[in-house]
Order: C-alpha cells, then structure tokens, then sequence
C-alpha cells in the first residue's frame, strides 16, 4: 500500500517536473553589475530597423565600456500586434520586465497612468530638448511628464501621379507646396477634375482600412478646423469629438466618399499600379514604391488644410523607448534612451529603415541624402506634426474615432453626421471616465 | 469475471492519469476558475495588483453597452444561418459523393480540402474573391448581367458573407461523418425498397434521411458549438466591421480583454458566454434523450 502510494506521489512529481520544464528557462538571472541593462524592442533582428538598432547598441556599449553595457531582446511583433505586447503584459503581471522597453506611441498615457514606466524628465536635462520634435515630446508627455522617447517618427502625405495629374490638365502652378498649401475646396476641386477625367476615384484614402490607420490618418483634418477629439488634459471627450468644428471637419470626410471622390471599396494598391492618381500614406509607402514600383512617377503633397483655418497639420507617432518603474538602473537605463535618441542615432535609424528623423539637428543633417518625398514629409513633420491623444483610454477613443470614421463613410446610412460624432463622443467619454476611475 | 476494484487499483489508475488531469487542471479548470473570479474584479491589464472585488458593475456596464448587445445578435444571427446551410452542403456532398462514379475522388478532395486548410489563409483567399472591384466572383456576376455586390463592406451583407465563407471551409468534414452514415446504411434496404416502387426521392426521404439521424444530431451538436466560437473569419475579413455588423461574442472578449485591456470586463463577458453555451448544451442532451 504504501509502495503504491509512493508510485502515485512519484508519477505526480514526475507530471509536475515535466510541465516545470515547460516554463523554465524564465528564472531570474539578475546581474550584479549597476551598469548592465536589458532592453525588449518590438521587431527582429534580421529587419532593417533590428540592423540600424543593433548598431545604436554596439555604439552605445563602445562608448561606456567598462560603465554601462546594454543587451537587447528582439521581441518581433505579430500581424495582429500580438507577439510584444503579449509578452510585455505577461511581465507586468509576473514582474518580470526588462529595465528599458519600447513601447507605441498611443501607450503613453496608459503605461504612465498605470506606473509601468518612470518619467524621464529629471535625466533629460542635457539632452538639447529644443532640438527635437514637438510631435515626439507630445506623444511622450502626459501629465505634464515626459515619460516616452520616441526613437523615430512618421508622418503622412498625399501621393500623387505625375503623368495623370498631367493628362488630366492639372499644371504646377495647381499644386499645393508647404508654404501654401491646398484648402479642402481646392482639394475637392482638383479631385473633382481627377474623378471626370478618370471616371473613378481620384484617391485612396484608406477610409476602409478600419483600423488604427484612421484614427492616424483623419485626426489632422479635425485639428486644422480648430476641433479635437478629447481636451488637452485628456479627460473629456463630450463637448470636443461632437463640436460643430469637429463635426464640419467630418462632414468634408464625408462629402469626399460621397462625391465619388475616394471609396470605401477601393481597387488592391490602386495608386501603385496606376489605376488611381493620388493615394493618402505614410512614410512607409516610399520604401514600397521605390523597391516594387519602379514605374510610378510620383511626388508627395502636404495635407489639405480647413477653409477657414488655412492651419496645416500633419499626423506622426511612432514606437519609443520608456525607462520601467522596476529597473534599479535607473541611470545606465536613462544613459541608453539619451543614447539611442541622440542626432547621431537618429541619423543611423532614419536612413536605416527609411523612417523620419527626430531632430531638428537630424533632419539638417540628412535632408540631402533622401528622396525628394522623404524630404518633403520630414519637412511638413517639422512644421505641423500633431500627436495623437493622450488618453489612458486610447484603445476604446481610437476605435471610437475610427468607428466615427466608418459610419460617416456609410453616407446612406449616416446622413447626420453631428448625430455619429454625440454617440461616439459618448462612447469615448465613457471610456475616459471608466478608465480613470 | 469482472473484479470490483480495490482502492490499490484506484490509485494506479489515478497515479497514471496525473499527468493529464494535473494538464488539464492547470489549463483548463483553474483558468475558468480565475475568468470566474476577475468577473466580478475591476482588474486591468497593466495593473494587475491593483484589482479590486467590485461587484455586479461589469454585468451593469455590459447591459448598457450596444456594442456587447450587437455581438450577441450578431452571434446569433450566425448560428442560426450557418447550420441549415452548412448541413445542407455538406449533405448534398456526401450524396454525390455516396454513388460509385467515376471522378468521385477528384470530388472528394475538393469537397474535403477547405478543411485542411487555416481558417487564416481561407479568409484572406476569400477576401481576395469577394474585392468589389477586381475580385473573381464580381466580376463573374457582371460577365452574366448581375450587378456587383459589395459583400463584405456592406453591414447588410457581411455576416452572410461570413457564413457562406464559413459553411464552405466546415462543410467538408460534416460531408464525411454523413458519408460514414450514409454507408453505414444495408443495400438491401434500398434494393427492398426498389423492388416495392419507391422513388430516388422517397428512398432518400424514407430510408436515408432516417437512418442517418443519429449522425445528424451528432453533426448538429458539434457545428452549433462550434459555430457560437466565431472569431477568426470575421476578424481577418471585416474586422468586426462594418459597423459592427460581424463583432461576434468572442471577438468582443478578445477586444475587450486584450485591446481595450480591460480584463475583468471581458472576464465578465466570457461568463455570460460560458453560461449560455452551457445551457444550450444541456438543453440539446435532454432534447436528445427525449428523443431516444
């Protein structure tokens, strides 16, 4: 009997060990050493952002030998964003988080307001801040904090066709430039002249990409005409998302879908192929065109800014670095984000992986090795990048705003448009007020 | 012969099963012991110690939440249109297939094929079929004279478009398990029936479709569990959208807990979805033993 009892209390063990195995590999090895810190990013080391990072690293640690040393783990993203997150939300709950992570821009408020990550402003002090970006200190700031560093930016442009702006009889004098852009009327006007001479949509909007690329992409619109999505503090959204200036701004959206203009069904890289003369996009469709569509000849437009404002604005946000609350390194981690966000690094991420710069000193510097589009979107970044919101709620507002976006779309079926912006501004709102409980 | 077993067996016995019931403890009934617990917490993703026992609210919150209510219809609506045509397919297949004829295996690998293959990749195949413009079933319908439909950007047609997608990848493993009973069936049966002047019709109506009741239910039950799990079609398809008009209860969980990172909040989801497939299930099995 008590053999018997011994086999089972084995075989238990046994079962047991076997699943502990599962999991190992997760023990804490904790370094004694004050100066070594690990670092989780959200892509691959095989891409061009994971070769331009590791050269920030190898920098890094040449120029600290013997004082600090960084370690990075590449996390890479899944399709959906799954992959990174997934495992940086499982370290929240087990304790487990490296001393420095990277993080997107909209995070901010929320890793902040939950106090994942420590707020950066006491080790920055020496780090030439009138230098970078106001879009990059936006979206890292909350609470009059900056807690984010954001180690490249983006921004977002009209597309156009040169040879079909051409034949559709549209001259340079027509186009709009950073100095004087295009207003919605003369946008509307140009695409009208597109949309006859084409018999089609004048421009993908990506209206139907139902996702965070509308809330990216369509915000602009609503600041040029003086509206906002939530206030500055990031506490009410009633009052601003259903505002008549937010609301005017939508119903330009709107009249866009429903004069043919852009469609919510629109034809598989439309503008890549040559079937639509303008396309609206962000900085990564260059590196598209330029390796796969060779063909195009294209150019990049600023934004169409509001009649009444004439303000342009622009939208940015990319990924940042952020120091943990649970590091004990705080300086070696603090040493590490000044590091990667420096000129010099910058200029190594940009032409890297064809992505914006973060500094003025940046931009300066490599305006005349990039393309004649890059130039232009890094120029309109400088002059009015905006930030998205900082709310800790940002998932709920984004899908919100992006759910606003759809419906209006949908014109048929939503022809109040001051009525889509109060339901969704209420379903914002208590999003807000749920989160900050 | 048979010996009643003594404690020693027992415990041999349970000493072998462990390994699986500790697995399936730790996978399985401690998770929806938690899912139970945080229903009734506040608990948010990035604050995980910070939770707090709060009651009903979340089940206060999700009566109010249009989102939540829209996902159960839309739930619903799927369950409900997916079974008869589902079945309906997979039984006209395995009647085809059912015959000796030739080319019966070229139609027994198409018929079957959509089931080996990731719900993920089927869905991002269809949305390349459906596209508006260039896809090939529009212009198909155009080449006869029919009007191009939207399809998945039409929050009238997208949930049916989803069922279709889904009844077509399903229908082929439902057409086996009907086959299988189908063959079941004694010859004789029909050539009986054949001799005393029954039509293909009234042999199908009178012979097969009787007969073929216990795999029936079977296939029943499985595809309407199954069938309340939708998440994946929908959410590489339309993305819950348009409109909401394919968020389904599952793809809200996952929206809720992961997204939104409100995982008490979709705890409590979770535990109304739970209870209802578990009342369904019990009231299918009394239905069931009526039956028999």
């Amino acid at each position: 009997m008590k053999r018997k009892l011994l086999g089972f209390a084995a075989l238990s063990i046994l079962s047991v060990g076997l699943l502990a195995g599962c999991g190992g590999g997760n023990s804490k090895k904790e370094s004694s050493d004050p100066g070594d810190i690990k670092i989780w990013v959200q892509f691959s080391d095989e891409t061009p952002e994971g070769v331009a990072w590791q050269e920030i690293v190898d920098g890094f640690n040449k120029e600290n030998e013997g004082k600090y040393k960084a370690v990075t783990e590449y996390i890479p993203r899944s399709g959906s964003g799954g992959g990174y997150e997934d495992k940086v939300n499982a370290a929240i709950t087990t304790n487990g988080l490296p001393d420095v992570i990277t993080l997107d821009g909209p995070n901010t408020a929320a890793y902040a307001h939950s106090g994942v990550i420590a707020p950066l402003d006491d080790y920055l002090k020496d780090a030439d801040m009138d230098d970078v970006l106001d879009s990059i200190i936006q979206q890292g700031t909350y609470d009059g904090k900056m807690y984010a560093f954001g180690f490249s930016e983006s921004n977002v442009g009209v597309y156009y066709n040169k040879e079909m702006f051409k034949e559709a009889g549209i001259t340079e004098e027509q186009l709009p430039t950073l100095d004087n852009p295009w207003t919605w009327s003369d946008f509307s006007k140009i695409s009208e002249i597109l949309t006859k001479h084409f018999e089609g949509p004048a421009i993908d909007m990506q209206i139907a990409s139902n996702d965070e690329m509308l809330t990216y992409a369509y915000t602009p619109f609503i600041w040029s005409n003086g509206g906002d999505v939530v206030n500055e503090e990031g506490t009410k959204a009633t009052d601003y998302f259903n505002d008549s200036k937010t609301v005017e701004a939508l119903e330009f959206v709107q009249s866009l879908v429903k004069n043919g203009y852009t469609t919510i069904s629109p034809i598989e890289k439309g503008f890549e192929t040559g079937k639509y003369p303008m396309l609206l996009s962000g900085s990564w469709t260059i590196f598209d065109l330029e390796e796969n569509y060779k063909d195009i000849d294209y150019g990049i437009l600023p934004y169409p800014v509001s009649d009444t404002t004439k303000e342009l604005v622009s939208p940015t946000g990319s990924w940042q670095l952020a120091m943990t609350t649970k590091t004990e390194k705080k300086d070696a981690s603090a040493a590490f984000i000044k590091y990667a966000t420096s000129t010099e690094s910058s200029r190594i991420m940009s032409l890297g992986n064809s992505v914006l710069p973060i500094r003025n000193s940046t931009i300066e510097l490599i305006k005349d090795e990039v393309s004649e589009g890059m130039r232009t979107l890094m120029e309109q970044n400088q002059r009015s990048g905006h930030a998205r919101p900082v709310v800790v709620a940002y998932p709920q507002v984004s899908r919100a705003f992006q759910q606003a976006i759809q419906d209006i779309s949908y014109f048929e079926e939503n022809k109040d448009v001051q009525k889509v912006a109060d339901t969704r501004a209420e379903e914002m709102q208590q999003a807000i007020d749920n989160s900050l409980k | 012969m048979f010996k009643k077993p003594t404690l020693k067996d027992n415990i041999i016995g349970y000493g072998f099963l462990s390994p699986a019931l500790i697995l399936l403890a730790i996978f399985l009934v401690i998770p929806v012991g938690m899912v139970f617990y945080y229903a009734f917490t506040d608990y948010y993703l990035l604050t995980p110690d910070a939770r707090q026992f709060i009651g009903l609210e979340n089940f206060q919150r999700l009566i109010k939440d249009p989102i939540f209510i829209k996902s159960i219809w839309n739930t619903a609506k799927f369950v409900v249109w997916i079974i008869p045509v589902q079945l309906g397919a997979a039984l006209g297949m395995a009647l085809i297939i059912n015959k000796q004829r030739k080319g019966n295996i070229f139609f027994k690998v198409a018929f079957f094929a959509p089931v080996v293959m990731s719900l993920v990749v089927i869905s991002i195949l269809w949305l390349y079929l459906l596209n508006p413009n260039e896809g090939l079933i529009n212009t198909l319908l155009t080449k006869i004279g029919l009007p191009s439909q939207p399809f998945l950007t039409s929050p009238k047609q997208a949930m049916y478009t989803i069922v279709f997608v889904s009844a077509w990848q399903g229908a082929g493993y439902q057409m086996l398990l009907f086959l299988g009973g189908m063959q079941n069936i004694p010859n004789d049966v029909y050539e009986a029936a054949e001799i005393d002047g029954f039509s293909k019709f009234q042999q199908f109506r009178y012979i097969t479709m009787p007969l073929l009741k216990p795999t029936t239910i079977f296939v029943v039950l499985t595809t309407l569990i199954s069938a309340f799990k939708l998440i994946i079609q929908p959410m590489v398809m339309a993305q819950g959208g348009p409109m909401n008009s394919t968020m389904t209860m599952v793809y809200y969980i996952y929206q809720t807990g992961f997204t939104d990172r409100m995982v008490g909040y979709s705890s409590s989801i979770a535990l109304i979805f739970t209870t209802m497939i578990g009342l369904i299930t019990l009231a299918q099995r009394k239905l069931i033993k009526e039956d028999n």
